[in-house]
């Protein structure tokens, strides 16, 4: 059984191969941290399993995504290590190759985007790189999937053989590996096989290794004699750089030579696309507006242009002829009027009040894609750098903003290739604050019946308001809850391709797919909860609604939201139930006020609230509480009750204080 | 920018120059900078700079990647 590992710097296209060879559907996009943990499938001719590990420049981590490629080479014993290599910067990514050769197991090295080096004017010798490098070289194109049948074969085939691949890193440093390597030898487990690759890393301090091997500190302390010795031994030998330094000049100066034999840069020439579309979309004066432009663009087309009309399709067929052929043939089949009613008030009340949403939600996972696939995400987070500075972010976190778009849960794991500890933590904080998919229902109805001719402005402006609270409390938390640690903002700007329609479709269909299971589970099981407590009370079933168990627990919340404009206990048992998924404080809404169709509840939450009353609650749903599902990430990704308390704490908080703002605020203005 | 001698920040767009050394910049970005073979004796380009005192975009053997004006300022080059 083959038992294969995906490993190499980040954006090379590790997790493209990983779909083509798997059969899978992972997470692509065009910039650095897509991947942030591992990921195992089964090879497609059914020759083993593929693993995926996060991408990284060296085994030596800095960013928590980092760490797990070196803990899993560690820990895990891969048969085979892929290794892939973006062409278009060989040298670079050799410095990974030459610490995975040091490794001692079979190594394959997928030279991927020969077509962009190409382009670049870069000719690569590939028989001279095997031959110096003394592995297999497969050439590969991953967006597209060429090259990858022939790798597939060479995994599968087993006859790769581990690397016989050995530099000289001269008298201190050779003396100070078998030095370790005897001192150690007891605790370097069974499937290393080469002490070799431990004592290395152990020299450049690679914490991620020290962790995984779960030395004493005994040996750590000896390990540390080790290296200072070997430290001093290159001093007095006139090198005056320490160990880290000191390795990879070694390393570096081989890769070097290698490079000079085996790639021709006599004819490169710059990337002028990428250098063409940033002169416009990064201008010093025009960049942000045109991101700006670009954002309203989007809502536009989520909303007024595309989305609306087609939502009102689908509407009109949930409660026309849907309705009317369920409702035929419960009558037909003699079902009882409690099961007719559970079934046409309760299911497709709550589930179809849900669903008819799935064109805003569909468009904007599209073009969220298309931001992820372009490698214009990069660019944004440069440009918004300086703001985000002075709250005391850095640009990186608006990665986990953007995605936080679609969903918060994925947002928070993508905060993990932000490199500071503080700020890595107060993007997880704060992306419940980004309006997720989940939420554009509750918006869309509610704009739609009281804003219908300024519904994306209101939308756009309710994103905006989320932002913007999110960059004044990550002021406010950073100001009085972390002491000030240094902060460095770098990141690289991948060139810009033209996103696949097949990658933007799947990775749209992909993002998408979660909100129809969650629309299987979550909101159907809370459609029917939902139905069964506001049918039943307290004295059996209810003659109406307000006698129903449904109404005496939203009542329980009416009096404290009454000063910010929603008073009711139809407000308060949607928001209640909102906590599962947000999407089912519509579909609690739908049964609450048991309409036929869309236009009714239209009709009814048009007399229930006020524009102003709509607002705060929009703004409501937009702040209060983070789902289920977030609240679970978050505690997983704080590894702290603590952190996840403090956010659900905040969150509600400043909802209540902002709604109570608006209501209260309006009401002075003179609004109603 | 005239506290700035000889260094990256203050180099005009299009402008390339060898990196001397990196002054004090914060060590986890100097070993960013490394992983991405940057490093002493390595030839450096300013893009753009991004207004109001944002990153600047640098490019070094193909690569793009942009850093902030304050870590600009501590890298010294020598314009070839």
């Amino acid at each position: 059984m083959n038992n294969a590992a995906l490993i190499g710097n980040p954006n090379t296209g590790k997790t493209s191969l990983f779909n083509t060879l798997t059969s899978s559907y992972e997470y692509v996009g065009n910039w650095s941290g897509v991947t942030v943990e591992k990921k195992v499938g089964h090879l497609k001719n059914k020759s083993g399993e593929l693993t995926d590990l996060p991408g990284i420049y060296t085994l030596h981590p800095l960013s928590r995504d980092e760490g797990v490629a070196a803990e899993y080479l560690v820990s895990d014993s891969p048969s085979l290590l892929v290794n892939i290599v973006d062409a278009s910067q060989l040298e670079r990514n050799l410095y990974l190759t030459f610490q995975l050769l040091e490794y001692g197991k079979p190594v394959v090295i997928g030279l991927n985007m020969i077509d962009v080096a190409k382009s670049n004017g870069l000719s690569i010798n590939l028989e001279a790189l095997a031959d110096r490098i003394g592995v297999p070289v497969m050439p590969l194109v991953a967006r597209t999937g060429k090259g990858a049948e022939e790798l597939l074969d060479l995994i599968s085939s087993s006859s790769v053989k581990a690397p016989d691949f050995r530099i000289d890193y001269g008298n201190a440093i050779e003396a100070a590996i078998s030095n370790i390597s005897r001192e150690l030898n007891s605790v370097i487990p069974d499937h290393i096989s080469s002490e070799r690759f431990i004592a290395l890393q152990l020299l450049e301090r690679n914490e991620a290794v020290i962790r995984s091997l779960k030395l004493s500190d005994e040996q750590i302390a000896k390990v540390q004699s080790i290296c200072d010795l070997a430290e001093q031994r290159l001093h007095t030998a006139g090198t005056p750089s320490t160990l880290q330094e000191y390795i990879r000049s070694v390393r570096t100066k081989h890769i070097h030579e290698i490079c000079v034999t085996a790639v021709d840069t006599t004819h490169r020439k710059p990337n002028t696309l990428t250098e063409k579309i940033d002169a416009v979309v990064t201008h010093p004066i025009w960049g942000i507006p045109i991101f700006l432009v670009f954002m309203m663009f989007t809502f536009k087309l989520t909303f007024d242009w595309l989305g609306n009309p087609l939502s009102d399709l689908l509407e009109s067929f949930f409660s026309g002829p849907l309705s009317t052929w369920i409702q035929n043939g419960l009558v037909a089949v003699g079902a009882s009027e409690f099961t007719r009613a559970l079934l046409i008030d309760g299911i497709i009340g709550g589930v179809g009040g849900v669903l008819v949403f799935i064109p805003q939600i569909f468009i904007m996972f599209l073009i969220i894609s298309f931001i992820e696939d372009s490698g214009y995400m990069a660019r944004i987070t440069v440009m918004m750098d300086k703001i985000m500075e002075l709250a005391g972010l850095n640009g990186k976190a608006l990665i986990p903003f953007i995605i936080g778009f679609g969903c918060n849960v994925p947002g928070i794991m993508a905060s993990r290739s932000i490199e500071q500890p503080k700020e890595r933590m107060l993007s997880m904080l704060l992306v419940p604050l980004m309006s997720c998919s989940a939420r554009l229902p509750v918006y869309a109805l509610f704009a739609g019946i009281f804003f219908a001719r300024a519904q994306a402005l209101v939308i756009f402006s309710l994103y905006l308001l989320g932002i913007v609270l999110a960059l004044v409390l990550a002021k406010l938390f950073s100001l009085f809850m972390f002491k000030d640690s240094k902060s460095f903002f770098m990141v690289e700007l991948p060139p810009y391709r033209m996103p696949q329609s097949t990658t933007l479709f799947r990775s749209t269909w992909e993002k998408g797919k979660g909100f129809l299971r969650k629309a299987g589970t979550f909101i159907l099981g809370g459609s029917v909860l939902i139905w069964l407590l506001s049918y039943v009370g307290p004295g059996g079933v209810a003659d109406t609604m307000d006698d129903s168990f449904l109404a005496s627990i939203g009542g329980l919340f009416a009096s404290l939201l009454h000063p910010l404009g929603f008073g009711t206990w139809q407000s308060g048992a949607a928001l209640i139930t909102g906590f599962m998924a947000k999407e089912v404080v519509v579909s609690t809404m739908n049964i609450i006020y048991h309409v036929p169709d869309m236009a009714g509840l239209q009709g009814q939450i048009a007399l229930a609230f006020t524009p102003l009353q709509a607002i705060s609650f929009m703004v409501f749903v937009l702040l209060y509480t983070p789902c289920l599902a977030t609240v679970g990430v978050l505690r997983k990704e704080t590894a702290s009750w603590r952190w996840t308390a403090f956010a659900v704490f905040y969150s509600l908080s400043l909802a209540y204080i902002m709604s109570f703002i608006i209501y209260q605020g309006g009401r002075l203005l003179g609004f109603v | 920018m005239s506290d700035c001698q000889n260094c990256l920040l203050g180099l005009r767009p299009g402008i390339s120059a060898e990196i001397r050394h990196f002054g004090s910049i914060d060590p986890a970005l100097k070993r960013r900078l490394t992983d991405l073979g940057i490093s002493v004796g390595s030839n450096i380009t300013v893009k753009r700079y991004c207004p109001c005192g944002g990153p600047l975009m640098l490019e070094c053997s193909g690569q793009l990647f942009g850093i902030r004006q304050k870590e600009a300022a501590e890298i010294k080059v020598a314009v070839s």
